[in-house]
């Protein structure tokens, strides 16, 4: 074997670590020890409170009307290492689903952070930044960008004095990164997500690697710069291949089928999509099935692969249909009687409204959305519908379906 | 015609590929110690960073460790790639660059630091030595004295002695420092 001071060779090889740390003296054996006594206090301290804290986050949450969460700052019982852990993990659990609950437990974590005490300031300054880095994600989600701007700023500045929190500082610059896109600040977004993806390589952390790799590509994507966006993707296959980790094979296919459409390469788009389609079905994964086959059909509508695109559509909207997903499936449709009409094939797309209406009426959808498609209906039966008359239904049953999600 | 999502973002957190190094609440000590030299050393040797302050670093970094140890898939790369990042970022907010020197750029201006290495450098290694073989408490007063600059009298507030006392242990130790590197050379020759 042969051996050397590169630090990767080092991590495995005692022969090479031993004559590496030869001469590295003892400098001040008193403060070492005090050292050593302190990361062994606070692991311990750690591992306590996380096994004493069995699920106190999901019973305080359950047990307190949801105006009354900013008391729950007060609670003893959450003002912990453990039960913040547990209420970033609330949080991710409610990021896409309900945002504004996401905000609302990111805002007592944070309250609880900068007020907590008891641990030594490294770790302190971590659970802050957490915190913080969670609210800001929260309120990316619900587009309050200048908000989230100033909040994941914040958790920055709280790791700002610590060179060894090297980890938690690119997981914030990743969140940087998704919020400055949004802004539409492209530049700043890709000099921090590459920051981030040096960082989460170095200290093999693929998961979010791979997550920093597809922001990026998205980024790129964004700015239209597909060829590049192509590289990136197919570039983050292969270390989704090596680390096995299909969910992500997926996305990235699904990623790499649009970046083929948008360069024209549909051979190639249909390839990515199916393999894409076949990595979720894999995982059971159903409900991206249908997401995808819809992605897919918008973008080569878009580019005017019509034939492709409406064959999609129909596969998305059996897929969603096989979920017992009515809603959804009847949106497919509209996006389907749009392109019948397009063709000024009323008769079509009549009869397709004629059985979304059934299949909304069986499933009990909200009788306004009834009423918007059988208006649909009559106008297309009077000649009088166009595109715009479609998109404005499928605005309206979409927003029916946003405003149910928010009472429940 | 319509204009569809774009990308497929990827889930928000993922979990780790591979189950994380799981280690006992007894071994934290052993993993602190076993470590901490290794650390230092890549501080001190591929960073330059002053060794007190690459003791402090690499302290960071064990800290840092306990929050994130259950998404780290395996130690010894996490460990060392967090010293790493932890000593440039030691050395940026010094206001240092980290990034290699134009080696045209550093032939023409030398770096002042190293302008003298070949002569001071074999008296610096073999302080060093000697050093190492002194007893732990001379190394301490030594090390306190002449590395970190504190004077007599704080030598003798922080071993409880007065400052007398401490002027002459000072003393003793440089002794015995002296009476060992005669005796190595002596061994040597």
């Amino acid at each position: 074997m042969k051996h050397s001071d590169d630090l990767r060779h080092i991590a495995d090889c005692a022969e090479c670590r031993e004559r590496f740390t030869a001469n590295v003296l003892p400098f001040d054996s008193a403060r070492r020890r005090e050292r050593a006594n302190e990361f062994a206090a606070t692991a311990a301290q750690l591992q306590r409170e996380r096994h004493g804290a069995a699920d106190v986050v999901t019973n305080e949450l359950r047990d307190t009307p949801i105006d009354d969460w900013p008391r729950l700052a007060e609670s003893p019982a959450l003002r912990n290492n453990a039960a913040l852990e547990q209420l970033s993990e609330e949080v991710r659990k409610r990021l896409e689903r309900n945002p504004a609950e996401a905000l609302a437990i990111a805002n007592v974590a944070t309250s609880i952070a900068e007020s907590i005490s008891g641990y030594p300031p490294m770790v302190i300054a971590q659970l802050r930044a957490t915190a913080l880095r969670d609210r800001a994600n929260a309120l990316r989600y619900l587009g309050r960008l200048d908000e989230a701007f100033d909040s994941i700023e914040t958790a920055e500045a709280r790791l700002s004095d610590f060179a060894g929190a090297a980890h938690d500082r690119a997981i914030v610059w990743l969140i940087k990164a998704m919020i400055l896109a949004q802004m539409d600040l492209f530049a700043e977004a890709e000099e921090m997500i590459t920051a981030a993806s040096v960082v989460f390589a170095d200290v093999n952390d693929p998961p979010r690697f791979l997550q920093a790799g597809l922001v990026y590509g998205n980024l790129l994507g964004r700015q239209k710069r597909y060829a590049e966006a192509q590289n990136v993707f197919r570039d983050l296959l292969k270390v989704a291949i090596s680390s096995r980790d299909v969910e992500t094979q997926a996305r990235l296919h699904n990623n790499l089928g649009h970046c083929a459409v948008y360069v024209d390469d549909y051979s190639g788009a249909n390839i990515h999509f199916s393999e894409s389609i076949a990595r979720f079905t894999d995982l059971g994964l159903r409900a991206e099935v249908p997401r995808t086959h819809l992605g897919a059909a918008q973008v080569l509508i878009g580019k005017g692969q019509i034939e492709s695109g409406l064959s999609r559509l129909e596969d998305a909207r059996r897929s969603f249909l096989d979920l017992n997903l009515f809603r959804e499936a009847g949106l497919c449709a509209l996006r389907i009687i749009e392109v019948h009409i397009d063709r000024g094939e009323t008769a079509r797309a009549s009869d397709l409204a004629r059985v979304v209406i059934g299949e909304f009426e069986a499933a009990g959808i909200d009788t306004r959305a009834v009423q918007a498609i059988e208006n649909l209906e009559s106008s297309i039966n009077a000649d009088g519908a166009t595109g715009e008359t479609v998109r404005t239904v499928h605005e309206f049953v979409q927003r029916l379906a946003a405003e149910e999600a928010q009472a429940s | 015609m319509f204009a569809g999502p774009a990308f497929h973002p990827s889930s928000e957190a993922q979990p780790p590929i591979a189950p994380p190094c799981v280690i006992d609440e007894s071994d934290f000590g052993e993993l602190y110690s076993d470590n901490l030299r290794l650390l230092v050393a890549i501080a001190v040797r591929k960073f330059q960073v002053p060794e007190v302050d690459a003791e402090a670093l690499a302290h960071e970094v064990f800290l840092s460790y306990l929050k994130r140890k259950n998404e780290i898939r395996d130690l010894n790369p996490w460990l060392i790639g967090a010293i790493c990042h932890a000593s440039r970022y030691f050395w940026r907010q010094r206001g240092h660059r980290t990034d290699q020197l134009d080696q045209e750029k550093a032939v023409l201006r030398p770096d002042p630091a190293s302008a003298e290495i070949f002569d001071v450098l074999p008296s610096q290694l073999a302080v060093r030595e000697i050093l190492e073989l002194l007893p732990q408490r001379y190394q301490e007063i030594l090390r306190l004295r002449y590395f970190e600059g504190y004077s007599i009298r704080e030598i003798a507030d922080y071993l409880g002695v007065t400052a007398k006392y401490a002027q002459k242990l000072v003393g003793k130790c440089l002794r015995l420092a002296e009476e060992t590197f005669n005796a190595r050379a002596r061994n040597k020759r």
